[in-house]
Parts: structure tokens; sequence; C-alpha cells
């Protein structure tokens, strides 16, 4: 998407939506296929997977408000606000996916 | 006079067990942290308000803006809430029923009705109502499920609440730290009478609890002057409660050892002389709606005669 | 565009075309100003209702074991109070007062859908009195605002009770997502010339995320409410165990919708401050930046917070820490805009007047009402406070301090504007202390009530737990906000009598509205200004009389045509000019057989209800008739030399935004209906999936082919139009049409045939539910082609007024998602899993 595009304003919250919609989605559903009893601890391989999920989509995020915040700037100001808003939503978007990611590295997933 | 006014049999701040204290000492960080920001932030309200203006240029303000928001809008909340996660996690997790090291805590199915508690220890078939008997020191796991609608488990001094679900049982782990009475009630409501279903919760030294069990593993025997109450009983409302040995209903609370409980209506009546035989006149008065039929059909001597057999239903 | 005419002279000519009809006939009127209005009075006559049972609890809990309110009784009382709060004053205030607002601050004269905002209107007073009534009548709901099931399912609440509820409120979302919509595409899409995005009031901003979130957050409760009367009245499984059905898919659904609503309720209110704030700081605002992004990330966040109402369902701790962190996390946005507030005051030289009293009563309540929050959002301690009277009182703060009280300090700050006078000090004052001061006896004690260990929702506590002398403070504090209110309200009523006329722009205000008459003249601007800056009236003081004397656009009206100003979502450069429907009995008349819909449904005339939603959509199909290059609606092409053409002869126009942002909030209810198969399939604890599927694999793909193949003959048709190639247009809507005709046919053979049995297992209900939902889109689209069809015959639509099929072209693009969606979900997921 351009950067002056403005569906910028939204796109870094839209896939931390989806971030969130996946991790959560991810737990039941890898929590249903194995058992709680089968003694996932914190560090499984649901954590660890849920942990990459959540590493990359902040790496992306990150990388999407880097490019925005190094574009020349737009001649039009409109365009210039959307791109200077979108940097800092795409920024938000990444701080939030790795706070609310926290948890993955100190909670067992199941129980 | 802080502390005076944070008692009281229900209150989450006087805990006796584990989680409730976790919870407590979480509640007066808080308290103390997030009262100091507040205050903050009002006095800096208060302040910008009524002072004597002071004139800006618009880069000026753009700069004392900034460092406003970023310190206060950004850094102070977002360290706030970064220490909260980090105290809150590991909180929660020791608070679940983890496997523990020795051998497993002892099981007691507790299981909310409209609006009554059955309660049943399935290692001796000890079934009782109303009240959960507890031995004193150790982790009790209580497997939580519905009858009908949702409704949720809490003893505030012991720990926090959770739901009980119709078709799932959820477990819950709590721990009394002294033995006494504690007081529970439902916490999701769950119809007409959800103010009126209390658990009486005692918890024991471990020779007195067993000593309780025991005692409710003897069916009652029927003195001779309640033979005829008792024949009164079995058909009518026998045919929704059980008394060990005499009925078998199982759609109210289980009467076995109803004179011993501490009270009546699920914490409608202090068990108390007469009380049995108020509650049977008048409970559609003092609790209404609540399931069981009113007894006008019945002769009131027939009604006092079952009543005093009732209160002698003590282990 | 030129020079100076007569400003009286104008006003007649504008006023001919724009004015409300007097009499009964204003009850056809649609202008935003009178329809904001009319939502503000109703709000505020339900919120005197909401009070009053507020008021009723807080006498029954004064002291222990009161015998006053009968058990029953009592549950009622409070299930209504959250209800017609939430529903029928919350939303609809913020609403009406962003209806009322939203085109004056942004330059333009109406609302692009006035007829919507018209039905909207009557579709809430209707809802809101349907749902009223069934106090006066004893059979209030009973189960909390909040509905949870198995409680209101027909097993343990048999009675008619819970139908109020669902019907109410559902008939009254229809007109919060219809408002919603409407404020969404007119900010986009209707601005003064030249107001870029980064140029447009803060309020509007505001408004425009509460929109989007109105049209992705009501729609999983309006699905909810479906499947629970589907529940209750045809005995489908959704939220039984034993069947297949899971109580908590309610949970979700109604969260879903739950927390996005404290935020729909609390940014419009947080954009009244955004606004009230610079003037009465006499700056600009500081930060206008951070301000757009904290509340694009609130709109956001809070759709990430749902499960914060369910910690104590027993879901995995991880997946509650998702939901708590994220919680905490609004803190952040929160925060912003606080400091950013905080700045302007500091550096701005602030007045100290009544509205500004209101704004730090907010302040004080809502930044605790939010530290709360946080509290709340920890996991171990929500366990303990979780529906206990703490949350009564957190809750209260947020609301109460985050909506009412900006709501107060907008409503002084716009009387010079529906009244022409300024309000009095003094009474202000006593007012505000009074509200203030009940409110905190009220509801901060509360918080120690809660702590104490006392439940909420309980009719009744016994002495000696320490709740006595709490509660009796509360039910003190509770007359004292009642009289401040009281107060309030009736300063506002004795200033429409004895206030001072206000001048021109009385508060010194920065904003377009303010460059109105006092109180504004039915078209709001003669003539339409471009807008040069983020605060025109700052930037021209004398911009009002200019417009007043037609020096800016669009000042010609003998054409007879409403208008307005059609211009670019981001850099607000005119497009188009937007022509706008007059006044209108369409509206009321589909409100009305609406009304007759739910009270059959009600009373289970299920015949009926057939037949008078039958005469709904024939009313709405007029309404969509007379639009466009009809007779009634725009038949004149021509404009001013230099001007823009109107839309209807262009390939974009506030109908394509619309039937957008419409299908949006469709596809949520969708999705919803999607998660809760999946939602079932996975968690529910007695979900049998039969080992046959009942669904004709076959025929059904290929009644997806063939829908697949309109589809893609509509595009080719459309994208012939933009060409300017009208030749055989009408043949192929007819052709279409016809085979659409035969697909939905199809469809209802396949449903009809397939062997379920939605009231025996929760798979077949949901089968049987998105098969329906399919069909009904399917059904519809041949319908629009076809009137499409007509209408090139008769001339309204093709090569000259090409707009249209555009429109329905969207309605067929989403049949085809999401038949191919359910495709997916209901054949090939469960074969996945099969295997």
């Amino acid at each position: 998407m351009r950067p002056g595009h403005p569906l910028q304003l939204a796109l870094g919250l839209i896939v931390w939506s989806l971030w969130l919609v996946a991790v959560y989605a991810g737990l039941s559903l890898g929590c249903l296929s194995v058992r709680p009893d089968a003694g996932l601890g914190v560090g499984s391989w649901l954590n660890e997977l849920l942990g990459l999920l959540t590493l990359l989509t902040a790496a992306w995020l990150f990388g999407c408000a880097w490019r925005l915040w190094r574009t020349p700037p737009p001649v039009l100001a409109a365009r210039r606000f959307v791109v200077r808003v979108g940097a800092w939503v795409h920024l938000l978007a990444a701080v939030a996916t790795l706070f609310v990611g926290l948890p993955i590295m100190a909670l067992p997933p199941c129980l | 006079m802080l502390l005076a006014g944070c008692g009281g049999p229900q209150s989450t701040l006087a805990p006796d067990g584990p989680a409730a204290q976790a919870a407590a000492w979480l509640w007066w960080g808080m308290f103390v942290w997030f009262g100091l920001v507040l205050l903050l932030v009002a006095s800096l309200w208060l302040v910008a308000w009524r002072r004597r203006p002071r004139s800006y240029d618009a880069e000026q303000a753009r700069q004392v803006g900034l460092r406003w928001i970023l310190a206060g809008g950004v850094l102070l909340p977002g360290l706030s809430i970064l220490v909260l996660l980090a105290f809150g996690i590991p909180l929660g997790l020791r608070m679940l029923p983890l496997p523990l090291g020795g051998p497993p805590p002892l099981r007691i199915e507790v299981t909310g009705h409209q609006w009554w508690w059955e309660v049943r220890y399935p290692e001796t078939g000890v079934v009782t109502a109303n009240q959960l008997i507890l031995p004193v020191g150790q982790p009790v796991d209580l497997e939580l499920a519905s009858a009908d609608v949702i409704h949720a488990f809490w003893v505030p001094r012991l720990g926090g609440k959770l739901d009980m679900l119709p078709g799932r049982r959820l477990t819950m782990r709590l721990r009394a730290d002294r033995a006494g009475p504690y007081r529970g009630q439902c916490a999701e409501f769950c119809g007409s009478q959800h103010a009126h279903m209390v658990l009486a919760v005692e918890a024991l030294e471990m020779a007195d609890f067993n000593a309780w069990q025991a005692a409710r593993r003897v069916e009652p025997a029927v003195a001779r002057e309640h033979a005829a109450a008792v024949r009164a009983f079995r058909p009518y409302c026998g045919e929704c409660h059980r008394v060990a040995g005499i009925s078998d209903g199982r759609r109210a609370p289980d009467l076995s050892d109803v004179g011993a409980r501490p009270g009546l209506g699920a914490g409608t009546l202090e068990m108390e002389q007469g009380a049995m035989r108020r509650w049977l006149r008048e409970h559609q008065r003092l609790k209404p709606y609540n399931g069981m039929p009113r007894h006008d059909r019945l002769p009131e001597d027939t009604l006092d005669a079952i009543a005093a057999w009732l209160e002698t239903l003590v282990p | 565009m030129n020079d100076t005419r007569n400003p009286e002279r104008l006003h007649q000519d504008f006023e001919a075309v724009w004015g409300n009809p007097r009499g009964w006939r204003a009850l056809s009127a649609v202008n935003h100003s009178s329809i904001g209005l009319r939502f503000m009075v109703t709000g505020t006559l339900f919120f005197l209702i909401g009070g009053l049972l507020a008021m009723l609890l807080r006498v029954q809990l004064a002291r222990p074991d009161l015998p006053l309110i009968d058990p029953r009784t009592y549950s009622q009382l409070f299930t209504m109070h959250g209800s017609v709060m939430m529903f029928l004053f919350a939303v609809p205030m913020v609403e009406g007062l962003a209806v009322y607002l939203i085109p004056k601050m942004l330059g333009a004269r109406d609302l692009v859908f006035p007829r919507l905002s018209a039905f909207g209107y009557w579709c809430y007073l209707f809802g809101g009195v349907i749902l009223v009534s069934s106090l006066a009548l004893g059979l209030a709901p009973a189960g909390g605002w909040f509905m949870y099931v198995p409680l209101s399912g027909d097993a343990h609440s048999p009675g008619v009770n819970p139908d109020f509820w669902l019907l109410g409120i559902t008939f009254v979302e229809i007109s919060s997502v219809a408002g919603g919509i409407e404020l969404v595409v007119s900010i986009l899409r209707s601005r003064a010339p030249g107001m870029s995005l980064d140029r447009m009031p803060l309020f509007a901003w505001y408004i425009l995320v509460t929109g989007l979130m109105i049209v992705f957050g009501f729609p999983p409760l309006i699905l909810g409410s479906i499947l629970l009367e589907l529940e209750r009245a045809a005995g489908f499984a959704f939220f039984d165990v034993a069947r297949g059905g899971d109580p908590l898919l309610w949970q979700h659904l109604f969260w879903l919708f739950g927390h996005p609503e404290v935020y729909i309720i609390f940014l419009p209110a947080a954009g009244i401050v955004s606004t009230l704030l610079p003037v009465f700081a006499r700056r600009p605002a500081v930060g206008y930046r951070w301000l757009v992004l904290a509340v694009i990330g609130t709109g956001f966040l809070s759709f990430g917070l749902w499960v914060h109402h369910m910690f104590t369902v027993g879901i995995p701790l991880l997946g509650q820490a998702f939901f708590s962190a994220a919680s905490m996390l609004v803190a952040v946005p929160t925060g912003i805009q606080v400091f950013a507030w905080l700045a302007t005051l500091w550096t701005g030289r602030p007045l100290f007047n009544v509205p500004m009293l209101w704004l730090a009563g907010f302040l004080v309540i809502f930044v605790a009402g939010g530290l709360t929050g946080v509290m709340l959002a920890l996991v171990p301690f929500d366990w303990q406070v979780h529906d206990t009277h703490f949350v009564v009182a957190h809750m209260h703060y947020v609301l109460v301090g985050g909506m009412l009280f900006p709501l107060v300090a907008g409503l002084y700050y716009w009387l010079p504007h529906f009244s022409g006078r300024l309000p009095s000090a003094q009474l202000g004052r006593w007012g505000f202390w009074l509200t203030f001061v009940g409110f905190n006896a009220t509801f901060l004690v509360m918080h120690w009530t809660g702590l104490l260990g006392m439940p909420r929702r309980v009719y009744t506590y016994q002495a000696g737990l320490g709740w006595d002398l709490p509660n009796l403070v509360s039910s003190v504090g509770s007359f004292v906000m009642a009289m401040g209110v009281v107060m309030v309200l009736l300063d506002i009523g004795l200033h429409f009598r004895f206030g001072r006329r206000a001048g021109d722009n009385p508060w010194r205000a920065d904003s377009l509205e303010w460059a109105t008459a006092l109180p504004p003249a039915s078209y709001n601007f003669v003539s339409l200004p471009a807008c040069t800056g983020r605060h025109p009236l700052w930037e021209n003081p004398a911009l009002g009389r200019g417009i007043a004397e037609g020096r800016h656009g669009l000042s010609i009206v003998d054409h007879g045509r409403r208008e307005t100003w059609g211009s670019d979502p981001l850099t607000g450069q005119v497009r188009e000019i937007i022509h706008l429907p007059g006044n209108s009995w369409l509206p009321l008349y589909a409100a009305l057989v609406l009304t007759l819909v739910c009270l059959s449904l009600l009373n289970g005339a299920y015949a009926l209800a057939g037949v008078a939603a039958l005469a709904t959509l024939g009313i709405l199909l007029r309404w969509s008739w007379v639009n466009g290059a009809h007779p009634l609606a725009a038949p004149d092409e021509r404009t001013q030399p230099g001007d823009p053409p109107l839309h209807s002869r262009t390939f974009d126009g506030p109908g394509l935004w619309g039937m957008g942002t419409a299908l949006l909030a469709n596809g949520v209810l969708f999705f919803s209906l999607i998660f809760a198969w999946f939602y079932l399939w996975t968690v529910a604890p007695k979900w049998r999936p039969p080992a046959q599927s009942p669904l004709p694999e076959l025929p059904l793909l290929l009644d997806g082919l063939l829908l697949t193949a309109i589809v893609l003959g509509f595009h080719r048709l459309v994208r012939r139009l933009r060409r300017g190639e009208q030749r055989r247009l009408e043949a192929g809507l007819w052709t279409l049409a016809g085979l659409g005709l035969l697909q939905a046919a199809w469809l209802a053979r396949i449903l009809v045939a397939m062997p379920l049995a939605p009231a025996a297992s929760a798979h077949d209900a949901l089968i049987a539910t998105t098969l329906g939902y399919l069909l009904l889109h399917c059904a519809l689209a041949p319908l629009f082609s076809a009137l499409q069809a007509w209408r090139v015959c008769l001339g309204l639509v093709g090569e000259r007024a090409p707009y249209e099929p555009a429109v329905v072209l969207q309605w067929w693009d989403y049949c085809l998602l999401v038949f191919w969606v359910s495709y997916f979900a209901l054949v090939l997921f469960p074969r996945g899993i099969g295997a």
C-alpha cells in the first residue's frame, strides 16, 4: 500500500487485531489437540509457536513503522499527515503486539 | 480506623488464605500507587486551570505538549502496567490448581442450584447442602458445576471466584489458614433469589474434619416420638429432599444433617429455636419464588411435627 | 459564489427548499438538526426513566433486609436500568449530538442520508417505547442487561419478558447502526472544500472512529439476539449444552459488542472535551496528531478486551492474560488524551465557567474510573471483585464521569445553538456541585462496599456484614445527585425563557458550527465556505457574515434541489455535488411496519410478522426507487458553470459508500455466525457432528458456480457502463436477475430438502441459520437487479446516470463472498477435520 494511503491510519492496528485473533484461536485449538494434562509447561512448543508468531508480527509492524518514518514527506499536507500518524499507528500496534504477547513467556498454555 | 473498616465476614480485605491474601496485597499496592496518580493528575489540572496564564508561542506549546504527553501519557501508564503485569501474572499462576508435589488434594464437589448449594465429598460419599466444611491448612480442590443456570462460587476471605457453568466442571484451589467460619455467596446473577444463596463455610482442624465426616456416614436413627412426622415427610417432602435412610429426593437440598447447619434457606434464616418451624410455614414470604411449594395442604400440627423432627437431624 | 446578495431573500429561497413542514406534517421532516434534537430530547426522557429506576434500587438497598421491593421486580428494575441507560440513553444521546453537529462542523448542509436519520430516529423511538412498555405491563426482562443464558432461555424465563428485550433492543440497534453508517459516510464524503483529514475538527475524528466502532461492534449482539430469539421462539439449539450448544457462546457474542459499546459511549464524550477545552483555554488543542492517534488506538484496542468480562468462566490463564494485557494497554491512549488536554490547559489562558466546571469534574471522575479499570484488568484481583459493587462503582465512574459529565458540559456549550440564548451561571454551579458531590458520595463509597464482599444484583442483604453504612451513604448520595440533575434540567429549561440572547459565536469558538445563525436555519449555511485551516473561525472571524451573504459555494437554490458538497475523503477537494432527498413519510412508515413485525413476533403471530416484513421490504424498495434521476429526486442534471456534476451522474456517491459500510456491518454479523460455528465445533462440551454431513455437496457447489458466473456477468455490465456503453444493459440486467432467481430458488430447494433437525442439535441449527442467511441475500440480489433493469427501461439509469448498478454490484459481490466462506466453513472444514 502506498505510504500516503488513508488506510495506513488503520492498517497497523488491523494487523494487530488479526494477530490477537490468531494467538487466541491458536491457543484454543492447540490446547484442544493436546489435553492439558499432557504436561505443557512454560516454554512448550505451543508457547514457542505463539511467541514466534508474536515476534514476526511485531517485527513486521516495526518494519512498516520504520518505512513510513523514512518516507520522504509528500507534498500534499494531508498525505504528510497520513504518513506521520500512520507511522505512529504501526508503532503503537507493534508495541501492543509485544506487550500483549508478554505472558506467552511466563505462563503455561492450557491451564 | 481504615483497617477496622476492612473487616467483615465476607470482606476481601480480611484474607485468611493464600489466594485471598495475594489479591488483598495487590489491592493495597494498586490503591496507593493509583491514588498518587489520581492526586497528581487532579492537581496538575487544578494548577493549569487556576494559575496565572503565561504566553507560549506555537513552538513552545508544542514542546510542552510533547513532553507532557510522552511523560504522562506514554511513560507513566506504560511503566505502571508493565509492573502490574509482572506482579499479576505469577500471582495468578499460583492460584491455579496446579499439580502438587505430594498427594493430590482433597476433592469436594460443589454444585449450584437455584438457589442453594449441593456439596459432596466423593471420597467418603458424604453429602450436605448450603454448608462447606474444610480441613484447615490443607489445599482443597473444589469441583464446581451447575444444575441449572450459571452461578459463581465465591468465599472472599479465602480466594477469588469461579463460575459454575452448566455442562462444565471447573476446579478451584482454596486453602483456609485459620479454623473458623467463613461466608460465601453466589456471585453470578442467577435469578430472583440470587441474594439468598449463601454458603456457610467452616474450616476445621484435621481431626475435627475427619470426625465431622465420620459422623455423617452413620444413618440417623428415628426416635419413636418422630415416627408420625417421618411418615408424613416421606411421600410429601421426600419427593425432593433426601434424608439418609428415609428418602431419596435429589431436586432439593439434602437434609440428612440439617439440624447441625448454621442456617436455613441458604442463608435466609439463622438456625435457632423455632427457626425450622418458621421456615416451613413462611418460606415463600422469607425467600419468595424459592423452589419449595407452600405447605398449605398439610395440617399445621403435622408441619410442626416435621419441623421438630428435622431439628433433631444432628449427626 | 460572487457578489453580495440580500441575506433575507436568500434565507427565504433556501427555507422554501430546506424547511420543515409545520404541524403534524413535521413528522415527515428529515433535517439533521431536527432529527438530532429529537434524538437528544427522547434520550433525556429515557435518561429520566432510567434514573428513576436507579432511585428505586437505591431505596431498596438503603437498609439491610428491607421488604419494599419484590425480588422479581427488583431484577426487572436493575435489568431495565442498565438497558435503558446503555441502549436508550447513552448511545442515542451521543449519536443524536453527532447527528446535530457533524454536518455543521464539516461545513455541510445535512448528513448524506437524511431519510436514514429519520428512519433511525423512529426505530429508536418505537423500539424504546416497546422496551419500556414492558415495565408498565409488569413483563419487563429480568435477566440482567447482559441477558446471560441459560437464565434468559425459555426453560428458566418462560414468559415473554426476555423477548421484549431481544426484539426491542434489536430494533433500537438498527437505529444505532444506521446512525453509525451515516456519520461515517458523511464525515468521509461531505466535508467543506479543502477540509483535508488533517484539518478535520477533532470531534469529527472521534465521531468517525465511533461510527466505525458501531458498524463493527453492534452486529455481534444483533446476531446473538437473533440466535437467542430463534432458540426461544422456534426451539433452535444454540446455547443449550445438552443439544451441543454452549452458554459461553452468548457471553462471547454479547461482550464482543459489550466492551466496544463502552468506548462507543466514551469516545464522543472525549470528543466533546477535545472540542471545548481548546475554546475555553483560548488556544488550539495541543497534540492534534497525538489525539488522532489515541482515538484510532482506543477504537481498535477496545475490540481486543471483551474477554475481561469473562475472567471467571475458566478460560486458560494464558488466554486471560492476553486480554488482561490488552485491557491495561488502553491506559496508554487514554493517558495520551488526558495529558494532551492538560498541556492545552497549561499553555492556554483558561476561562472559569460552568462548562469548564463539568470538564474538571469529568477529569477527576473519569481518571479515577480509568484507574480502577486498570485494577480490574489484573486477573487475580478481578477474580475477587468481579461481579461485586466494586465493579458497579468502577463502571459508573467511567460511564457517568466519562460520558454524562462531558455531555452536560457540551450541552451547556451548545445551548446557544438550540435556543439562541446563554445559560445562567448561578443555577448551573449549584447543579454541578450537587451532582458532583452526590455522585461521589454514591459511588466512591461503593468501591468499599464491593471490597467488603457485597455482590452485584442482590435485592437485599443481611445486617452485620459491614455493608449497612456504606449502602446508606450511597443511597443518600444518589438522592443528592438526583437533585443536581434536576437542577441542571431546571437551568436548561429556564434558560429558554430567561437566558441572555447569544450574539454571533458567543464563546469565540473556532469550528464551523458557530458560523451558522443561532439557532441555525434548516439549511445551516446559505453558501458553503472553503476550509483553509483547522480553525476556520479563528482564521476568519467574519466568515459567518460572508456565508449568510452568499459569498461562497452552492448558493443558488432555484433548481429546488437540496445540495451539499461531495468531497474527497483524504484531501476534502470537491468531487461532485451531492443532492439530498427531501422530507418524506417513508421513513416513518417503514419504522411503523417494522414495529408491527416486532409486536407480532412478541405475540407469536408469525404469519402477520411475515406479512409486515414483506410490507417493510416494499416500503424500503419504494424509498430506494425515488432516488437518483427519478422525477421526485433530481430529474434536472444541470449545475452552475464551473461546478462539478451531481453525484447521481457520476460513478461515485454517498450511496456507494453507504452500501459498502452497511455491508461491512452485515459482514461482521455473518462472520459472527461463522465464529459461532467454529466456536461450538471446538469448545461446546457436547458438540456431536453427524457421521454423514446433511449438506449435499455437489448441488451446493454447482449453485455456487452459477452465482459466481452471475457476479462475473454483472461485473462485465458495470465495466461496460463505465466505458459509456449502454447497449444491452437492460437485457443484461434482466438476464442476470432471472439467473439469480434461479440460483436462489435452487438454494431454497437444497435447504428444504435437507434432513435437518435444528431443534435437536446445534450443528443442524447453525447450518439452517447460515443457509437461511445466504438464501435471504441471494434472493434479494435478483430483485435489486430487476429493479435496475426496470429503471434502465424508464431512462432513470443509463450512461447519463450510471451510478446505481455499481451499488447493486457490491451486494452481488457480498453474496459471492458469504456463499464461498459458508461453503468452506460448512462443507470443506468438517471434511478436513473428519479426515
